[in-house]
């Protein structure tokens, strides 16, 4: 999938293109607001990053301009502001999300995934399943080699928003806000307590462990292919 | 005169000082006055020489008219007769004429001009009197009707009377230009005296500076009307001297909550960088970097936050909600970590709708929670009271049994980077800054918050702290007078 990144800012434009790229993306980079226009009328991506303040177009100019030009590619929008009246100008002239600097890279890679996920139609899946974890979403069960695994309800809606995201790192800030609708850091350990003691009745009977940490990042359930999990 | 009164405002447009104000006032007020009095004075003196002149002169003609009706003198004594009239009074002259003929005219006068120009009068009238320059000498005089169709012209020199009214105007200004000297002199000096205050005031002020602003003036050694002067501006030190302590902690902390994280991530990079080492080290290496630049980032996230919501750069996006709804799900948020540590979440009360913003309302109900369930002791309860009145609005109060906070602390708990204790700083524990944005929040809402800590009854600690094991004496004791209900309290005001 392509994404185009226009960001002036010379490191962070080279850290998020190898960051994109090495997360398997294909990443174009454009350091002016200009290129980056240019590069978004006439090629065709799947996600365009901008960064707010460019030194001649600002991104929100160059929203303003493809959406009136009919472009719907999804934007994610990268600010040093941090204003509420930013966030609702840029929303309003039709960026799709909003990070501010700060971030860490985890997090925009998890809001990039759900921006472009959001796009593609989502088959109504009524079962979820890794390795012999199998969740039923109709039944609310979960099962573990056929043996019913009892859950509270966020339990049961933290192990399937990480079965829904298999394999891909979610920070714990994105969990709080999926799951809790806590929309803000906080910087507690809740979220490394209910992942405990979620791993309590998925992995700790099992010699196959699902539930991953992955350090400085977040969790991710994936089926072990190797045996370099952590 | 003095050289302060020169109060011309020059091309800077200061206002005039106060001394030549006053000068000012005090000078045109003593001029008007003399002025007035001078002339009075004057006009007085006059008059009664005018009348003392009518006076004599009445007396003349009265005595000439005695003579004239005395028909025992024939008319060849009249002149001899009429000659021993004046006799007394000096510098007097009189003229008779009877059918425009002169019956008699004393001598060195001719008084024609008088008889022919002016109407004969009964008696003298002092208002009625004429004066006339004659050669050298100034006389004043007037005409009186004689017996038998005989016209009397009197006259008197008054020369000595203006040589002395002359001699008192001359000793009248020079008074009136000594006392307003003078009197501008005494106010000046009057001003000074008065002022002297006020400069002693501003030697005072000159002293304030950053580093010394603890200066306090006594307002009983200053007058009256800078009393109140003195006291506001104790007032305004104190203020300054608080916000500008505030401000240096604020800067100190800053600097080593900084230098810790820096200190951690260049030292760790030092040792690994001095000699060759697995992937496996770099890594853990560029982890434990990772997580050290986070908490800087969340600092420097929050910092930024409580930095715009001091300028006023955040706007809560309000909107009705049910704070018991907001309190149960930032409780559902905590519950595994609570049931983790073995603590109760309880909410007790309802309140109705309150328009507020969800996520800042969330955030500060999970600021305020997260430090008391790290530190809870187990078995205890955590407990968040919601109620409303019409007079008081809405308050939330939110309870826990724990360590006794000192009344010293508790006004200073919701300051940026306070710590209670500061040996407690780095235990996983954010920058200081959770009860600071707390009261942003609150604030935000139109609200205020306090934290009270009362020192429970030693049953009620030792059953809500519920140590299983049997503590000895002294740990029970003292755990006894640790523990303690600490409330936060949040009143939002009904409007």
């Amino acid at each position: 999938m392509r994404i185009l990144i226009v960001e002036d800012e010379l490191k962070t434009g080279d850290y998020l293109k190898q960051g994109l790229c090495e997360a398997g993306f294909n990443v174009t980079l454009a350091r002016n607001g200009l290129d980056g226009f240019h590069l978004a009328m006439t090629e065709s991506f799947a996600l365009l990053i901008l960064d707010v303040m460019l030194p001649d177009v600002s991104g929100l100019r160059i929203v303003q301009s493809i959406r009136e030009a009919g472009n719907m590619t999804p934007v994610l929008f990268l600010s040093a502001l941090d204003t509420v009246d930013d966030r609702v100008r840029g929303l309003e002239l039709g960026a799709d999300d909003y990070l501010v600097k700060p971030f860490a890279f985890n997090e925009l890679l998890a809001r990039a995934r759900t921006l472009l996920r959001r796009g593609a139609s989502q088959p109504a899946v009524q079962r979820l399943q890794i390795s012999d974890l199998v969740l039923d979403l109709g039944k609310r069960q979960a099962l573990r080699q056929g043996k019913k695994i009892t859950l509270t309800q966020k339990e049961f809606a933290l192990l399937e928003l990480l079965m829904r995201r298999e394999g891909e790192v979610l920070p714990r800030s994105l969990i709080a806000s999926q799951i809790w609708d806590m929309n803000f850091d906080s910087d507690t350990n809740v979220i490394d307590v209910a992942i405990r003691r979620l791993r309590g009745k998925i992995d700790d009977d099992f010699s196959q462990k699902l539930i991953h940490t992955v350090r400085g990042m977040g969790y991710k359930i994936e089926a072990p292919l190797s045996d370099d999990s952590n | 005169m003095t050289p302060t009164n020169s109060p011309q405002p020059q091309k800077t447009r200061a206002p005039m000082s106060l001394t030549s104000r006053v000068m000012l006032f005090v000078a045109v007020a003593v001029f008007v006055c003399s002025v007035v009095l001078g002339s009075l004075l004057q006009s007085a003196i006059k008059e009664h020489f005018a009348e003392q002149d009518a006076e004599e002169l009445q007396v003349v003609a009265d005595s000439v008219r005695k003579i004239l009706q005395n028909s025992n003198i024939s008319s060849e004594q009249l002149p001899s007769a009429l000659a021993l009239a004046v006799v007394g009074h000096h510098g007097v002259y009189f003229q008779v004429s009877a059918n425009a003929q002169t019956l008699y005219h004393s001598p060195g006068s001719d008084l024609d001009w008088l008889l022919n120009q002016v109407t004969p009068q009964q008696a003298v009238d002092a208002e009625a009197l004429s004066s006339w320059q004659s050669g050298e000498k100034t006389f004043r005089g007037t005409v009186i009707q004689g017996p038998a169709q005989s016209k009397i012209a009197v006259a008197t020199e008054i020369d000595f009377h203006l040589h002395f009214l002359h001699h008192f105007n001359d000793a009248l200004w020079l008074t009136v230009a000594g006392s307003v000297v003078f009197t501008l002199f005494a106010a000046w000096l009057g001003v000074r005296q008065g002022l002297a205050p006020l400069k002693q005031f501003s030697d005072n002020i000159t002293q304030v500076r950053a580093d010394r602003l603890q200066l306090q003036l006594d307002p009983a050694t200053s007058p009256d009307e800078l009393r109140d002067l003195v006291q506001a501006f104790n007032q305004m030190m104190a203020r300054l001297e608080h916000s500008f302590q505030q401000l240096a902690n604020f800067s100190a902390d800053i600097a080593h909550e900084l230098r810790t994280p820096l200190t951690n991530m260049i030292t760790q990079t030092q040792v690994s960088l001095g000699k060759d080492r697995s992937s496996e080290q770099y890594r853990d290496l560029l982890y434990s970097n990772l997580e050290e630049q986070e908490r800087l980032a969340t600092m420097v996230s929050d910092m930024l936050w409580l930095a715009k919501t001091d300028h006023g750069l955040i706007k809560p996006a309000f909107k009705p909600l049910n704070l018991r709804t907001e309190l149960q799900v930032v409780f559902d948020f905590f519950e595994s970590w609570a049931e983790d540590k073995q603590l109760q979440l309880q909410i007790s009360g309802d309140a109705p709708a309150l328009a507020g913003d969800k996520d800042m309302l969330r955030r500060a109900f999970s600021n305020l929670l997260s430090n008391p369930i790290r530190h809870a002791s187990a078995n205890s309860r955590i407990n968040a009271e919601l109620s409303y009145s019409a007079n008081s609005g809405w308050t939330i109060a939110i309870s826990n049994f724990g360590d006794a906070i000192a009344p010293a602390h508790l006004a200073c708990l919701f300051d940026r980077f306070y710590r209670v204790d500061p040996s407690r700083q780095r235990q996983g524990e954010g920058a200081g800054l959770g009860l600071a944005i707390v009261k942003s929040i609150v604030e935000l809402h139109g609200g205020t918050i306090f934290a009270s800590s009362e020192v429970a009854g030693s049953e009620v600690a030792i059953s809500e702290m519920a140590s299983s094991e049997v503590a000895p004496a002294a740990q029970a004791a003292e755990q006894k007078t640790k523990a303690a209900l600490v409330t936060f309290v949040i009143q939002i005001a009904a409007n």
